[in-house]
C-alpha cells in the first residue's frame, strides 16, 4: 500500500479524491444546487448501495472464478452455470423445506461435489492446456444450460427472503432533509444488507485464510511456484481439488444471493460469467483483493450508469475495462505477466 | 522490396563505435543479474566474453537486444541511443543475435525459417503477396541455407532436425539480411568437432566490417575467434583485455581456469 | 491445440499446385448443385454454411495461423450487417439512409475492420487464455451495447427487411442466385487464406503463432502484425456478416448474443483450426445439425428443443477425444490406414 502510494503519487491522490468525493456525496447533506445538477440525493444513494450490493454479489462469483484460476491456471468458462445451478437448487431447497437459511449449506455441499467431479474428471485429465479447458468447460456450459431448460423451463423464479429480512432498514446516512428540517434516513432492504455483510466476511474470511493460515501459504506458494510447491511432497492435487471445490461452492451460494435480490433465467448463467471475467479482468487475475475492487467498480458503475445514462451503462463497463486493459493490461491489483 | 539497409547507414559502420554501454544493470526482483556494465565495442571488433555459469552474460545480451529493458543506464548503438528501444527497432539497425536455447518457428519449415529472417530485415514484412521464384530474398535465404549445412533439411519442418541442426539453424538466423553486430550466445554448446570447426570456419569468414560478440564457455574456441576478451563474474565485469592478456593473468587463472571449468 | 500443419516451403512458391482429384470432384459437385439440389437445400443448408464458414474462417485465420482464439468475430460480422442496414435501405426508414449499393459495402467492411482492428489492439496485449476471455467480454458488451442503444442499432428489435440489390436485374435472395453468391464469396475468402498463409505476411504470423520473442529479435513488430491480422480476420468475417443479414432479411441484437458467439468456436472447433477448409466442414456440420437433429430428436421421442443439447455433447466428445477436429479425426484415420498398408513409406502423400 505505502509502496504503491510512493510509486504512484498522482495515480494515489486521483483515487484519494474520487473516494473523498464519494463519501462526500454519501454522507453529506445535499443543497438544492448540488440536487439540481444531480437529481435526487435518495435516487443518488439508492444506485450507489445498489452497486455496492451487486459488487458484493459479483465478488461472491468472481472470486470463486479467480481463486481457482491463481492456484491452478484452469479456466472454468461454466463457473456461471455453477451460478444458476446453484440458484436453482437453493430455490428447490428453500420452496421445499421453507428454509432460505438451510439453502444455504445444502447448496454449498452439492455444488462443491459437481466442483470436485469436474476438477477430478476434467481439468486433471488436461492440465496446462488452456486452450482445451476453455473449449470443454464451453461444451459444459451450454450441455448444463440446456439441461436446467429441460428441467426447471424458461420462466424465471425468485427465492423469497426470510421475513427477518423482508422489509426495509434504516441505515445512518441523509435520504434528504425536509422543509420543516426534520432529518430523513436512507431505507434500504435488510436482505440486500445482509447480502452485503456476508460477502464483507466471506471477503475477509478468504483473505485471513490466504495470508494467514498455513493452508493459504500452500494456497499461495501454488500460485507463485507450483514446481516447488508439488516437490516439497505436498499432495497438491488434494489442495487444488479444496480450492476448486469451495470454489464451485461459493458460486453456487451466490446463485441463492442473486435469486433472492434478483430472479433466476437461462441466460442468467452466462450474464454472470461474463461479469466475473469483466470483474477479474478488470481487477486482476488470480487476486481476491482485485475481485473485490474490480467487483465493486463494475457494480457501481452498472447502477449508476443505469440511473443517470440507462443507454449507455454497458458503455461505462466496458470503458472501464478497455482502459483497464490498455493502460494496466494485468489488471488493477494483477501481476505482471 | 528486396534489400535492406539503406547504403547510407552502410557507409557509417566503418567509423565509431558499434556498442556503448554505460551503467546497464539489470534487476530480477532484488536480484541483479548484471549491475553497473559499461563496456564499448567498436565496429567490426570480435569480442568474446567468459565468465561462469550464472555471471549475467545471456542477461547482457537480452538488455543489448532489447528483449528485456534494463533497469537502469544507456545502451548506444552505432552511435545512437536505443535504450528504450524495442527489440526490433535495434534489430532493423543492423544487430543481430542467437540464442543460447534455440528459439526457432518449430512449426515451419527450415526454408520458412530463414526466410522469415531475411524479411524481417527487409521491407514487405506485411506484403500479402506471395516471394516469386526470382525473389532476391529467396536466394539469400538459400545461401544462408547452404552456408550452414542444411541443404538436405530444407522442407524438414524445424521440429523433426537434430540439436545440433537446429543450433546451426540459428546462426543461420542470425547471418540474415546485412548485420553490423551480431551476438552469438553459445553458438558452439552442444555441437560436435566437425560442426565446431565448421562454426569457427564461418565466423573467421564473415566480412570485416562485421562484428560479433560471442559468449563461449570452450576457451580454445573464443581465443581462436576473438581479438579481445571481457571476462564477467556476479554479473560484473572483472577484466578486459586481449586474448594473451586474459590467458595469461594471474586472477583469471585462479577465479576461472583454476577450478577446472566444464 | 494443434496449429496450422506446416507446408510446403516459401521458398518455392507453388502457384501450380498439384490440385488432388477429390478437389475437382468437389468443385465439381458444388458447381452443379443447383441442378439437383431443391431450394431448401441451396439456400438454408449450402448458403448458411458457406456464412458461418466465412465467419468461423475468420476465427480459424487468427487461431491457426496466429495462435489468437478470438471471439469477437461474430460481433465483428454484425457490425458488418448492422452498417449495411444503417447505410442501405432496410424498414427502419428513420434510420437507414439509403446510400447505394457500391457505398454502403464498402462503408460496412470498412468500419467492421476499424472495429475488429481496435479489439484486436486491445486484446493483443495480453496472450493465450486472456484473448478468449478478453474478447468474449467485448463480444458481450457489444451484444447489450445494441440492445440498449436505439439511436443507432435500433435496440430491441434491430433492422428488418434488409435485402441485397438487384444487381443486373437478379434477385439474390432467390435460392440459385444467393447459393452461387455466398459460394463465390466463400470461394474467394478460402482461397484468400490460403494464398496469403504461404504470403510473407501470414508466413511471419506463423512465426509470431510459434514464437514471438524470436520473432522480435528478426526485426518483426508483433503487436502490429497481430494487429493487422486482426484487421484482415475482419474483412472476412465482414463479408460473411453482410450475407448474413441479407440471408435473414434481418439484423437484431440477438445475431451476435452470446450463444452465436460461442456458436462461431463451435463450428470452428468442429470443423478443425490448423486448416482453410475446417470452418466450412464445421458449418456443415452445425447446420445439419441445427436443421435435421429437431426430427431426428422427435423421432426418438425427445422435444426438437434439446438440439442444444445434442451440439453440446458433441462438442465436447470431439474436443475430449480430437482437440484438432473433424479434420484431425480424418487425418489420424488415414495416417493409420495407410501404415497398415504400406508400413515401410507411410502415407501416400
Ligand atoms: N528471466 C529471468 N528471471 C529471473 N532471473 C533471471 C532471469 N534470467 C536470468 N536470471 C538470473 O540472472 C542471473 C544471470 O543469468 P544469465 O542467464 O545472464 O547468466 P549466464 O552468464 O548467461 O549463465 P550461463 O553460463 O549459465 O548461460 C542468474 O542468477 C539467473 O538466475
Ligand atoms: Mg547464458
Amino acid at each position: 500500500m505505502q509502496g504503491f502510494i510512493q510509486r504512484n503519487p498522482v495515480w494515489s491522490l486521483l483515487i484519494a479524491l474520487v473516494v473523498a468525493v464519494l463519501l462526500w456525496l454519501v454522507f453529506a447533506p445535499w443543497s438544492d444546487e448540488l440536487e439540481e445538477v444531480l437529481g435526487r440525493k435518495r435516487v443518488f444513494l439508492n444506485a450507489i448501495f445498489g452497486g455496492i450490493t451487486l459488487g458484493a454479489l459479483y465478488f461472491l462469483v468472481a472470486s470463486g472464478f479467480t481463486l481457482i484460476f491463481g492456484l491452478m491456471r484452469n479456466v472454468n468458462l461454466a463457473h456461471g452455470s455453477l451460478y444458476l445451478l446453484g440458484g436453482y437448487i437453493g430455490f428447490e431447497v428453500s420452496e421445499w423445506s421453507g428454509s432460505w437459511f438451510l439453502a444455504f449449506p445444502v447448496v454449498f455441499v452439492i455444488v462443491a461435489v459437481v466442483g470436485l467431479i469436474l476438477q477430478n474428471q476434467v481439468f486433471r485429465r488436461m492440465e496446462g492446456e488452456e486452450l482445451r479447458q476453455t473449449m470443454v468447460t464451453i461444451g459444459l456450459s451450454v450441455v448444463i444450460a440446456d439441461l436446467m431448460l429441460w428441467r426447471w423451463g424458461g420462466q424465471s423464479y425468485t427465492i423469497y427472503a426470510p421475513d427477518m429480512l423482508f422489509g426495509p432498514m434504516t441505515l445512518p446516512v441523509i435520504s434528504s432533509v425536509r422543509d420543516s428540517g426534520e432529518i430523513v434516513y436512507l431505507k434500504y432492504p435488510a436482505v440486500r444488507m445482509a447480502i452485503l455483510f456476508a460477502a464483507i466476511v466471506i471477503g475477509v474470511g478468504m483473505w485471513l485464510v490466504l495470508n494467514k493460515t498455513r493452508l493459504g501459504m500452500l494456497i499461495r506458494a501454488g500460485v507463485d511456484d507450483r514446481e516447488m510447491l508439488a516437490a516439497s511432497g505436498v499432495r497438491i492435487q488434494y489442495v487444488f481439488l479444496a480450492v476448486f471445490a469451495f470454489g464451485a461452492g461459493l458460486a453456487g451460494m451466490a446463485g441463492i444471493v442473486g435469486g433472492t435480490f434478483q430472479s433466476l433465467s437461462p441466460g442468467e448463467d452466462t450474464r454472470f460469467l461474463l461479469a466475473s471475467l469483466v470483474v477479474v479482468i478488470v481487477g486482476g487475475m488470480g487476486s481476491i483483493p482485485g475481485a473485490a475492487i474490480g467487483a465493486l467498480i463494475i457494480g457501481l458503475s452498472e447502477q449508476l450508469g443505469l440511473v443517470y445514462a440507462p443507454t449507455y451503462s454497458v458503455v461505462f463497463t466496458f470503458l472501464i475495462m478497455a482502459a483497464v486493459l490498455a493502460f494496466r493490461p494485468q489488471g488493477l491489483l494483477g501481476e505482471r505477466r | 522490396m528486396t534489400e535492406t539497409v539503406p547504403a547510407g547507414r552502410l557507409s557509417s559502420v566503418s567509423s565509431g563505435n558499434a556498442l556503448e554501454l554505460r551503467g546497464v544493470t539489470k534487476m530480477f526482483g532484488a536480484l541483479a543479474a548484471i549491475s553497473d556494465i559499461t563496456l564499448t565495442v567498436r565496429s567490426g571488433e570480435r569480442r568474446a566474453v567468459l565468465g561462469s555459469n550464472g555471471a549475467g552474460k545471456t542477461t547482457l545480451f537480452n538488455c543489448v537486444t532489447g528483449d528485456f529493458l534494463p533497469t537502469g543506464g544507456t545502451i548506444r548503438l552505432f552511435g545512437e541511443d536505443v535504450t528504450r528501444f524495442p527489440a526490433y527497432e535495434r534489430i532493423r539497425r543492423g544487430l543481430r543475435r542467437t540464442y543460447q536455447i534455440s528459439l526457432l518457428f518449430n512449426g515451419l519449415t527450415v526454408a520458412d525459417n530463414v526466410y522469415l529472417a531475411c524479411r524481417g530485415v527487409s521491407r514487405g514484412r506485411f506484403s500479402f503477396l506471395r516471394p516469386r521464384e526470382s525473389d532476391a530474398l529467396i536466394a539469400r535465404a538459400d545461401e544462408l541455407i547452404a552456408a550452414v549445412h542444411l541443404q538436405d533439411w530444407r522442407d524438414i519442418s524445424v521440429a523433426n532436425l537434430s540439436y545440433g541442426q537446429q543450433r546451426q539453424l540459428e546462426i543461420a538466423l542470425a547471418l540474415a539480411g546485412a548485420p553490423r553486430l551480431i551476438l552469438f550466445d553459445e553458438p558452439a554448446a552442444g555441437l560436435s568437432p566437425t560442426e565446431r570447426s565448421e562454426l569457427i570456419a564461418i565466423l573467421q569468414g564473415l566480412p570485416g566490417h562485421i562484428g560479433y560478440i560471442i559468449i563461449e564457455h570452450d576457451m580454445d574456441v573464443a581465443l581462436r575467434v576473438a581479438e579481445s576478451v571481457t571476462m564477467m563474474h556476479n554479473g560484473t565485469i572483472f577484466k578486459e583485455g586481449t586474448p594473451e592478456e586474459i590467458e595469461n593473468d594471474q586472477e583469471v587463472q585462479e577465479l576461472y581456469l583454476g577450478d577446472g571449468h566444464a | 491445440m494443434a496449429l496450422a500443419e506446416p507446408r510446403k516451403s516459401a521458398v518455392q512458391p507453388t502457384w501450380v499446385e498439384r490440385i488432388p482429384a477429390i478437389w475437382w470432384a468437389l468443385l465439381l459437385v458444388l458447381l452443379t448443385m443447383p441442378a439437383w439440389a431443391n431450394d431448401f437445400i441451396l439456400f438454408q443448408v449450402m448458403g448458411w454454411t458457406f456464412v458461418l464458414g466465412m465467419i468461423a474462417l475468420s476465427l480459424m485465420f487468427l487461431a491457426g495461423y496466429g495462435g489468437m482464439v478470438s471471439l469477437i468475430q461474430m460481433s465483428v460480422a454484425a457490425m458488418a450487417g448492422y452498417m449495411v442496414a444503417i447505410f442501405g435501405a432496410s424498414g427502419v426508414g428513420d434510420i437507414s439512409m439509403g446510400l447505394p449499393w457500391w457505398l454502403y459495402i464498402p462503408i460496412a467492411i470498412v468500419i467492421a475492420a476499424i472495429f475488429g482492428t481496435v479489439v484486436g489492439a486491445l486484446a493483443v496485449r495480453t496472450e493465450g487464455i486472456y484473448t478468449i476471455m478478453i474478447t468474449l467480454a467485448i463480444a458481450s458488451a457489444f451484444f447489450y451495447f445494441t440492445r440498449q442503444n436505439y439511436t443507432i442499432f435500433n435496440g430491441y428489435s434491430g433492422f428488418n427487411l434488409v435485402v441485397p440489390p438487384q444487381l443486373f436485374g437478379v434477385d439474390w435472395r432467390q435460392p440459385m442466385p444467393f447459393y452461387y453468391l455466398t459460394l463465390g464469396c466463400a470461394g474467394l475468402c478460402y482461397g484468400a487464406v490460403v494464398y496469403v498463409s504461404r504470403a510473407p505476411f501470414g508466413l511471419a504470423l506463423q512465426g509470431v503463432r510459434d514464437n514471438p520473442r524470436r520473432m522480435a529479435a528478426l526485426g518483426f513488430n508483433v503487436t502490429a502484425h497481430r494487429v493487422a491480422s486482426y484487421t484482415f480476420a475482419s474483412v472476412i468475417a465482414s463479408i460473411g456478416g453482410i450475407l448474413l443479414v441479407w440471408q435473414n432479411a434481418q439484423i437484431a441484437p440477438g445475431t451476435a448474443g452470446i450463444p452465436a458467439v460461442i456458436d462461431i468456436l463451435v463450428i470452428a472447433v468442429i470443423g478443425g483450426i490448423t486448416r482453410p477448409i475446417g470452418p466450412f466442414i464445421g458449418a456443415l456440420i452445425y447446420v445439419l445439425l441445427r436443421t435435421f437433429s429437431p426430427d431426428v430428436l422427435l423421432a426418438f421421442g425427445l422435444s426438437g428443443e434439446r438440439f442444444k443439447l445434442l451440439v453440446g455433447l458433441g462438442f465436447l466428445a470431439l474436443v475430449f477425444f480430437s482437440p484438432d477436429g473433424v479434420l484431425g479425426l480424418w487425418e489420424r484415420w488415414r495416417a493409420r490406414r495407410a501404415r497398415r498398408r504400406d508400413p515401410l513409406t507411410g502415407g501416400e502423400e
